[in-house]
């Protein structure tokens, strides 16, 4: 069985040293085979929980702009804390 | 550079925006656990004036607790069903299997909170409710936050604010001034069995505050919606599997006549769906509030709930509350406002990082508190 999307998005992080939640929104399309506008927001609802939650953080912002609006984009690295929690959840060996 | 400086202010105020949004969503799903908590303490209340609970007499304590127990069961399952419906137009249904197959890692954490937040809060305000009154039960948990923002803060290190914790502190306060009158006899003087009905309010405060602490290690890598109902799924399995099923086997208490009792009175089903229907969606928006502003601050705001079910009560049974009530919930309002004012970045990042150095360190804090 596949990972829960949000282990998902720690694990594609934790490969990574750094990446843009864009980049992190495609590969997470990919893996589940899901598209849309709702699919983008809700992922990105799910990383700015783990920025909160302190397992990511923001390393980088930019303003894109996207017709009409400027849309804001960061650049996210795995914390030690969430490195840390992801081996307590079994998300990352030790 | 001046095109420079006008993108970095551009920049710096997106980023604002952003976070003040954030800020704004985490309070505002507390406020909604508020409303509906507060809601449900008059559905919840009146479930114990309808066949077979109504029939068991004040002095049969064992068959009042029973029932009590079969209530939260079904309860439980009913709110099952309505997050079923939240996670199915979320899309979020498949998410639901994903997290509940971890056990071993993470859904583990849900079962635990659901021993919190089942058998020792929602029961215990059952108690509350059924053996001494709504308002007392609405009132005697007040104290919730405090317990979930100290084991945050000793578990994982959630930051608590100066401003946070005073405002924290005029909630207490509030709490005690509602509190305070009817341990000195005010309240319940007439019911010999009064004290289960505070030993239930005393179980729910501890049972919701260690909750949210628990809780929130889980959904620190899951989703809130998932998490939620991976919770209520452990819930009743511990009722149906192991408590009911004890309590039907090794005594008398009649556990089968009162489950089939509820179900087929269609009043106290009434009663238990419309509990169920405030409590599935309060308690989907408490959890979405943690991860976003964190268990102490999604617990304070949460804490209005005593503002509405006072409300919620006083209109459905024209009594108005005491007094002192009136005092408490000012505070407790006033306090809610002081943690609200604080800033948004403050908020965005909850976490000592750095006094965390690795998961040993943390886990060993956990099994120390565990």
């Amino acid at each position: 069985m596949k990972l829960h999307q949000k282990g998902f998005l720690l694990v594609t992080l934790s490969k990574n040293n750094r990446l843009w939640d864009d980049e992190l929104i495609v590969q997470t399309f990919i893996e589940y085979n899901i598209s849309g506008d709702y699919c983008e927001k809700t992922l990105r609802i799910a990383l700015d929980e783990l920025s909160a939650a302190g397992l990511i953080t923001r390393v980088e912002e930019k303003l894109e702009a996207n017709n009409k609006q400027a849309k804001l984009l960061f650049r996210y690295q795995l914390s030690d804390f969430g490195r840390a929690r992801m081996i307590d959840t079994g998300l990352l060996n030790g | 550079m001046a095109h420079y400086t006008t993108s970095e202010a551009t920049l710096a105020q997106t980023l604002h925006k952003h976070y003040a949004r954030n800020q704004r969503w985490g309070f505002m799903w507390a406020l909604w656990t508020a409303i509906l908590w507060g809601a449900w303490y008059v559905p919840g209340t009146a479930l114990w004036f309808e066949h077979p609970y109504v029939d068991i007499p004040v002095d049969h304590q064992s068959t009042r607790l029973a029932a009590t127990a079969v209530m939260t069961w079904i309860h439980a399952i009913t709110v099952f069903f309505f997050l079923l419906l939240w996670n199915t137009v979320l899309g979020k249904v498949k998410d639901y299997g994903r997290t509940m197959v971890r056990f071993r890692k993470i859904s583990k954490w849900y079962a635990l909170a659901s021993l919190c937040g089942g058998p020792m809060a929602i029961f215990g305000s059952y108690m509350a409710m059924g053996f001494i009154g709504p308002v007392f039960a609405a009132i005697s948990s007040l104290f919730y936050p405090v317990i979930g923002a100290v084991i945050a803060r000793l578990w994982y290190k959630e930051k608590i604010s100066k401003r946070a914790a005073i405002g924290m502190c005029i909630i207490i306060f509030g709490g005690m001034v509602i509190y305070g009158p009817s341990l000195f006899g005010e309240m319940g003087a007439s019911n010999p069995n009064a004290w289960l009905g505070y030993v239930g309010g005393i179980m729910s405060a501890i049972g919701w505050g260690s909750e949210g602490a628990v809780a929130g290690r889980a959904m620190d890598v899951s989703d809130p919606d998932v998490g939620i109902h991976c919770r209520f799924s452990f819930e009743i399995l511990f009722w149906g599997l192991l408590i009911l099923p004890v309590l039907a086997t090794f005594t008398d208490l009649p556990i089968k006549d009162l489950i089939i009792g509820t179900v087929t009175h269609g009043k106290a089903m009434l009663w238990i769906v419309l509990a169920a229907s405030c409590h599935a969606y309060c308690y989907t928006a408490f959890y979405k509030s943690f991860s976003l502003i964190g268990v102490g601050r999604g617990e304070a705001i949460g804490n209005l709930y005593a503002v509405f079910a006072l409300i919620f009560i006083a209109a459905f049974t024209l009594q108005l509350p005491q007094w002192y009530f009136i005092v408490g919930l000012v505070l407790t309002v006033l306090g809610s406002f002081v943690m609200f004012s604080e800033s948004a970045e403050s908020v965005a990042q909850l976490r000592d990082n750095g006094d965390i150095n690795n998961g040993d360190t943390n886990s060993n804090t956990a099994k120390g508190l565990l």
